[in-house]
């Protein structure tokens, strides 16, 4: 889903976030719940083309990590992963209990503290 | 790190920050300010796949509520004013949001739109959103509830293929059920499946043609308002 303005999200994010450091961002790393509707390879296609017209961004790699559902159970204490979009414990249970799967964040930044040229 | 795209090397060592920066954040604060700003009016976003009847649904439920609760629209389309122009027929207090070819609405565009719409004297607020079930799920709009439609001419099997629609919204409304008769839907195998995805999911049968269901949407609608209304004159009171 509307991944260009996802990615411009991302620089705006970063900019608000660490201003002036843009040009020393080197490895973006984002959390992805599946529930999220972000396709990584979009995502990819989209940080790809958005620096074509926005180069401060250029020196940096995106990587995507696409984080599974996972509902936790109390009865159980225990956390599941849902598989076909059956939101229930491994013990039957329907649970709407969501740990993990709605994420889309993110979770890394890596910035080069110092670039000698060459 | 190095960066493929890179064409030098970059010497020096590299400084990580673990963060946690929420994409959607700025729609969630708006809509965290939304509401803030009606603590009295209920508001509904209303969501479905295009053509499933959300614009006759609306019609249909002003003129059922009567004068009893007083609704008021915000009706996003991608183009054109034409739902909105629909809902102004038959006496709706309507404002139609052209999201320029998004295909959701966005916090930001409701609290705009809250600026050009009088809301005095209104119980419920619709928020008609994009005929889409992707995108629409994952944007906040400072809703009390999410309502979506699937109607029996889409086929049974679409709430395990849009799951994050279903497992957001508080009520399901399977609509024209007057067409049942014709096709090869099954409602309890949808509700099935959508129950699987969001067990607390309610479920209405309902049609904007001969009436089913009608009734019991309008009581539904009915004790979420006055259920609203309670809360914010409970927390005015300990003011």
């Amino acid at each position: 889903m509307h991944e260009i303005s996802l990615v411009r999200n991302i620089f705006r994010t970063l900019e608000e976030e660490y201003p002036g450091k843009m040009g020393s961002v080197r490895g973006i790393y984002l959390k992805v719940g599946l529930l999220s509707n972000v396709q990584p390879i979009l995502m990819q296609n989209a940080f790809n083309a958005v620096l074509e017209d926005d180069p401060g961004y250029a020196k940096s790699t995106l990587i995507v990590e696409v984080l599974p559902v996972l509902v936790y159970c109390e009865d159980c204490d225990k956390t599941t992963e849902v598989e076909h979009y059956k939101f229930a414990c491994s013990c039957g249970k329907p649970s709407r209990n969501i740990v993990q799967g709605e994420e889309l964040l993110i979770s890394k930044v890596e910035f080069e503290e110092e670039t000698i040229e060459l | 790190m190095i960066s493929p795209k890179s064409n030098r090397t970059p010497v020096g060592s590299v400084q990580c920050e673990n963060t946690s920066l929420h994409l959607l954040k700025a729609n969630d604060y708006v809509a965290k300010v939304i509401r803030e700003r009606l603590p009295n009016l209920l508001v509904i976003n209303v969501c479905s796949s295009p053509g499933s009847g959300k614009t006759t649904l609306m019609q249909q439920t002003a003129k059922y509520l009567n004068d009893r609760l007083k609704i008021a629209v915000l009706v996003g389309d991608p183009e054109t004013e034409r739902d909105a122009i629909r809902m102004k027929e038959v006496g709706i207090n309507a404002l139609q949001i052209v999201t320029g070819g998004m295909c959701h609405i966005e916090a930001q565009m409701i609290l705009q739109a809250l600026d050009h719409i009088d809301l005095n004297n209104t119980d419920i607020l619709f928020i008609e959103n994009v005929g889409n079930l992707v995108c629409p799920a994952a944007f906040d709009l400072g809703e009390d509830y999410r309502v979506t439609l699937i109607s029996c001419t889409e086929g049974d099997d679409k709430p395990k293929k849009y799951p994050r629609m279903f497992l957001t919204s508080e009520l399901m409304l399977v609509s024209k059920s007057d067409l049942l008769q014709y096709l090869p839907f099954s409602v309890d195998a949808v509700t099935e499946d959508a129950r699987d995805i969001n067990p607390d999911l309610e479920v209405i049968t309902i049609s904007s043609i001969n009436g089913e269901g009608m009734e019991q949407w309008c009581n539904w609608l009915k004790q979420k308002a006055i259920s609203k209304r309670e809360h914010a004159t409970e927390i005015a009171e300990q003011r």
